[in-house]
This record gives C-alpha cells, sequence and structure tokens, in this order.
C-alpha cells in the first residue's frame, strides 16, 4: 500500500509539473518553488482579511518579538500573502445531477488543489458540498455530504494529509448563484474548498 | 414569556367554564357526515357587546370561528347578520324558529365585554332544529388573547359535533427568511401571531415540537456545523443536543418524548439514529452504504419511516424501532421523501418529484391506496395536525415558498401566514 501512495504521489507531482510547464499561465505556482511574494502580490486584494488571524510560524514570532510595529507587519506579510493565494487558488468541482461521482475535470482541479494544500504548513481546509435546488432539501445535506467526501478521499490519496481536512454539506442552502436555470443549478453543484483562518 | 403568560389566561379562562346545564356532550352528538344528507350549515351571529361596542372585536371573533369551522369541513359555517334583522338579543333569549327558517341547522352566538384591556368573552353553540343548547364557555383574559378564545371554542365547536376536540389552538413552527437568513418562527395553526423564535443570524432547519408543545428541536448551522438545538418556547437559550461530527439533522420527537430519531453521519454517511433527550445514548438503527435521512415515527412509536436511497433514487422506507424488518413503503414514483406518519397511524404522508417539481401524496402504512393530494406548483415537507384532521405543507405555488393548511384528503387549500420573506419546513404542535 505505501509504495503504491508513494507511486501515486510522485505520479501527481510528475503531472502537475507537466501541466505547470505545459500553461504558461504565471498563476500556477511550480512545487519547489516557495510562495513568492513578488508575483502574487498584484492579485492580493485579500491581505488585511488574512493577517488579522493568520498566526505567523513560530521562529518569526520570537524575532518579530523586539522589533518596531512596521516591520513586524512587513514580516507577516508573506505568510499573509500564502494563505490569500491559496483560498483563491483553491478552484471549486462540479458535479452531475443527483451524483456526487468526480468527473475528469474535477479530478484535475483536485490534483491541481492538493497541490496548494499540501503547502499550506499548518492551516487546515474544509470541503463545503452543495447541491442545486431541485432535490429535497434534506436529502440534499446528506447528498452534499457525500460529494464533499468524494473530494476528501480524493485528496487524501492524492497525498494531502487527512488531519488538513474536515468536510460540511450545506445541501441546497447555499447556494452560489440564485436561479431556476440549468446554468445556475450547474454551478451550485459543486465542491468548495475553504481554508480555514 | 408571552406565551407563557397567555397560556396561565387561558388556564383562567377555562376554569370559568359555564357549568354544563346542556345535556352531556355524548348525547348530543349529531350526524354530521351522513351519506346522500346535505351538508348541515352553521350560522355564526354577529358578537354581541354587552357594555360598548367594538365592532373590530365582534368581526375577529366571528371570524375566527367561521375560519376553523368552514376548513374542518364538517359544516358549512357563515357569519351573518341577525337572522331578525334587529339587533342581537341576548344570548338566554335566542330565537331558533328564526335561525332556523333563514335555513340553517347550527348557531353560535357569543358575547363580549372590554373593559380597558380586560376581555371577557361567552360562546353558545345551539342545535336549531330541537331548540337546544349544545356547549357553551366563558373566557376571562386580555384584549390580545381575543383569537385564542375564539379557537378554544371552535375546538370544543368540533367535540360537541364529532365527539373530538378540534386542534384550533394549535401552532405551527417553520423556516423563514422574514431576516434573510433562514430562522426558525412559530405561528398559530391559521397564519396570525407569528413570532420569531431564533435570531441567530446561521441557516436553521427543520423545527419539531416535543410532545408537550413546549420545546422546539431544531438544526442549526450557527457554529459552523449542522448540529441539533432544543429550545423551549419561553426562552431565548439554544442548548446543543447533539454536536457530532457530520450531519445532525431532520431530528424528530418520538411519542413519548424519551428519545429523538435523527441522521447522524458521524460514521461516515448519513444513518438513522435515535438518542436521548439530552443527546446521549446513540444508537444506530441503519447500516448501510447508502443515504438514510429523516426518520418519521408511528404514533405508537414501534417503528419509523425515513428516506433511503439504498436503490438508487431515494424512497421512503419502513422499519422497526430496533432497526428489524424493514420495507420499502411505496413501489410508484422515482423519487420519494419527507415521510410523516398521521396520529390515528393509518396513513404516511409523503412527498414525490414528478415533473421537476414536489406533490404531496398519501397512502396506507401496507403501500395500498397511494392518493396525490396537491398539484399546484412545487409542495413539500407536509405535518399532520395532532387530530389528523389536516396537514401542513410548504409550497411555491405564489411564488414565494409559503406554509399552507389542507383536509386529510387534500381539499380546502389554503395559505396561512404571509409574513415576510418566505416560509417552509413547517411542523404542527401537539395540543396545548
Amino acid at each position: 500500500m505505501q509504495v503504491i501512495k508513494k507511486l501515486m504521489k510522485m505520479l501527481c507531482c510528475m503531472g502537475i509539473m507537466i501541466a505547470a510547464t505545459a500553461c504558461a499561465n504565471k498563476e500556477v505556482v511550480k512545487k519547489d518553488e516557495p510562495l513568492g511574494t513578488t508575483h502574487t502580490a498584484a492579485s492580493m486584494p485579500a491581505i488585511p482579511f488574512a493577517e488579522k488571524t493568520i498566526k505567523p510560524p513560530q521562529q518569526e514570532n520570537k524575532i518579530d518579538k523586539p522589533a518596531a510595529a512596521p516591520v513586524e507587519s512587513a514580516r507577516q506579510a508573506p505568510q499573509a500573502v500564502k494563505v490569500a493565494a491559496a483560498t483563491s487558488d483553491l478552484e471549486k468541482i462540479f458535479f452531475d445531477l443527483d451524483s456526487s461521482n468526480l468527473s475528469n475535470d474535477a479530478r484535475q482541479v483536485l490534483v491541481k488543489d492538493a497541490e496548494t494544500m499540501m503547502q499550506l504548513n499548518n492551516l487546515k481546509v474544509t470541503i463545503e458540498g452543495h447541491c442545486d435546488e431541485r432535490g429535497s432539501a434534506e436529502y440534499n445535506l446528506a447528498l452534499g455530504e457525500r460529494r464533499a467526501r468524494a473530494a476528501m478521499q480524493y485528496l487524501i490519496t492524492l497525498g494531502v494529509p487527512a488531519a488538513k481536512l474536515s468536510v460540511v454539506s450545506y445541501g441546497k442552502e447555499k447556494p452560489a448563484v440564485v436561479g431556476n436555470t440549468e446554468s445556475a443549478w450547474t454551478k451550485n453543484r459543486r465542491d468548495e474548498f475553504v481554508v480555514q483562518r | 414569556m408571552k406565551f407563557m403568560r397567555i397560556t396561565l389566561k387561558l388556564i383562567v379562562g377555562a376554569v370559568l367554564l359555564i357549568a354544563p346545564n346542556a345535556v352531556s356532550a355524548q348525547d348530543s352528538f349529531i350526524e354530521v357526515t351522513a351519506p346522500g344528507n346535505r351538508q348541515l350549515k352553521l350560522a355564526v351571529d354577529v358578537p354581541r357587546s354587552v357594555d360598548t361596542v367594538t365592532p373590530a372585536i365582534a368581526k375577529e371573533l366571528g371570524d375566527v370561528i367561521t375560519f376553523d369551522i368552514n376548513m374542518s369541513g364538517t359544516v358549512a359555517a357563515a357569519s351573518r347578520e341577525p337572522a331578525t334583522g334587529t339587533v342581537s338579543p341576548p344570548l338566554a333569549q335566542t330565537e331558533f324558529v328564526a335561525w332556523k327558517n333563514a335555513g340553517y341547522d347550527l348557531l353560535v352566538r357569543s358575547e363580549y365585554s372590554l373593559k380597558g384591556n380586560e376581555l371577557t368573552v361567552e360562546f353558545r353553540l345551539f342545535d336549531l332544529p330541537n331548540q337546544k343548547m349544545m356547549t357553551a364557555r366563558r373566557f376571562l383574559g386580555k384584549k390580545q388573547d381575543l383569537r385564542r378564545f375564539a379557537h378554544s371554542f371552535s375546538d370544543e365547536i368540533m367535540l360537541a359535533l364529532t365527539g373530538e376536540k378540534g386542534c384550533f389552538t394549535t401552532r405551527i413552527t417553520f423556516v423563514s427568511t422574514h431576516n434573510r437568513n433562514k430562522e426558525i418562527a412559530i405561528m398559530d395553526w391559521d397564519g396570525h401571531n407569528a413570532l420569531p423564535l431564533t435570531n441567530n443570524g446561521s441557516i436553521n432547519l427543520n423545527p419539531d415540537f416535543s410532545r408537550d408543545g413546549r420545546e422546539i428541536i431544531f438544526t442549526s448551522y450557527k457554529k459552523g456545523n449542522p448540529d441539533l438545538y432544543r429550545r423551549s418556547l419561553f426562552s431565548t437559550a439554544e442548548i446543543p443536543v447533539s454536536n457530532r461530527k457530520g450531519l445532525n439533522v431532520t431530528g424528530t420527537w418520538s411519542p413519548d418524548g424519551t428519545r429523538i430519531a435523527l441522521a447522524l453521519s458521524k460514521d461516515g454517511d448519513s444513518e438513522i439514529y435515535t438518542i436521548a433527550r439530552d443527546g446521549s445514548n446513540p444508537v444506530r438503527l441503519t447500516v448501510n452504504p447508502a443515504i438514510e435521512i429523516y426518520p418519521a415515527w408511528s404514533p405508537d412509536g414501534t417503528r419509523l419511516a425515513f428516506v433511503s436511497d439504498r436503490l438508487g433514487k431515494p424512497q421512503v422506507f419502513i422499519m422497526n424501532a430496533d432497526g428489524s424488518n424493514t420495507h420499502r413503503l411505496t413501489g410508484s414514483g422515482s423519487y420519494n421523501v419527507n415521510p410523516r406518519w398521521s396520529p390515528k397511524g393509518d396513513r404516511i404522508a409523503y412527498v414525490r418529484q414528478q415533473g421537476g417539481s414536489f406533490q404531496i401524496y398519501t397512502i396506507n402504512v401496507d403501500g395500498s391506496n397511494d392518493t396525490q393530494l396537491t398539484t399546484d406548483g412545487s409542495n413539500e415537507n407536509p405535518s399532520w395536525s395532532p387530530d389528523g384532521r389536516f396537514i401542513a405543507f410548504s409550497s411555491k405555488r405564489s411564488g414565494v415558498q409559503g406554509v399552507y393548511v389542507m383536509r386529510a384528503d387534500g381539499t380546502g387549500q389554503t395559505r396561512v401566514g404571509q409574513g415576510k420573506g418566505s416560509a417552509s419546513q413547517p411542523a404542527w404542535s401537539p395540543r396545548y
């Protein structure tokens, strides 16, 4: 089992690297590269939000304590950037009607998400399962959880530590888009990945 | 606190009953359902003031009784000016012949007195052909108790006419979006006196009354996870009952009030459990990799209906209360949910998805006599009145989702409550 897991991890990593090099999108983060401050700074409206609650790593704390306030906030910034970037990078996945099966598209997204999550050091991720408005509200609570768990299982096989992940189902109670069109339903049958701050 | 006060008042009022000088209720039943007979007609005379005339009070007293009795479907009620065309005489001088000649079989008369905020109302029900009083009640309380007094006499009218007390003094709890969140609210069965219960700004779902009607349980996301809470109607404290990992949803009290059946997913997927009132001592009833959710007790507490998708799509199943002897309720329909067992135990109301909408059905417990009750709009979450005469449900037929009430045969579908926002997931209280 261990061997298979490791092999899978390696394959996934390779997949990521290939994907990363294949597509020239600068938002894709390479594995070996620590999340930098430069290229994410532009796409970073969430800093003030994240800043409040993110604890800097221990050693940084020690250094920061005697330092003056401006220095401190400057030191915190990279970590905040990392979380903000990660949160916006964690892509949603979508499901077919009344199904919790992971499509090929969803699996590809999860591979990318797993990679981001594994760089989130001590931060945890809640997987939110959601449904469209057509099923019964109560059945959808269970269906949403099934969707969240499907993603969680896959992320674990991709190497994300189980302890990092939790699930919550909102059924059809928190639609991403309000409306009774096919397009709204498609957008609402989803898992969202929320970094716990 | 307000409820407590009202309840106390009601008790005070009820103590001041008129001595039953009429024949005993048992002797005074009249046949209201004989086949071939026309429906009996009941007149509700304009309530009479013994001091200062207050037209608004008179109208409301009459309207409540007329609405209740018409909704019951037992007799046809109408609010009427005095049959003699003059001012109503005192109750003791009721003109039986004039009312009978106007085409009525039954007559409700009442007198009220309002002094400051103190309201006294006396009601009488007369059998016109036999020129006798069937029942009478006198209530003493505050002006705001007016509707409750009238509902209470409607209950007595039902007792006199059918041998079973009405349930017009009951309430319905429901999910309301009045403040844009999903909060639990409560209203009288006819939609009046709506009040918010929760105000936690989160998502609150599936309220259910305790057997004494003094508490509700519901699921709330207020701490992030869908956990089960309990709260009294008389205080604002929301007490956690089950906050196990995963779902703690669709909780419903057992008929004897000692257990709560609910769906928990703490062991990986949604399964039916029972727990004690305080949330301890969980007993797992289903073991299946499929989804199991929405338990519903039989009135004797020996069986549970629930929803499972073990055959692919969600379907209603029945099992013994120990989890044994599971079988499917109905072979019809590809998506059946929301079972609720009738108080008499013979029928189960449930919801079927068909053609892009939901419709309410009832079916015998053995699976026979499957009957569709709604066709208009999309209709969900049936809940029986404690006498089994009515079913409350939510409907989107008028656009915004609202709570409706119908007779158990599907007739008389009427919206109750017209508050701000949507109203859904109604649950009917027991009798108080």
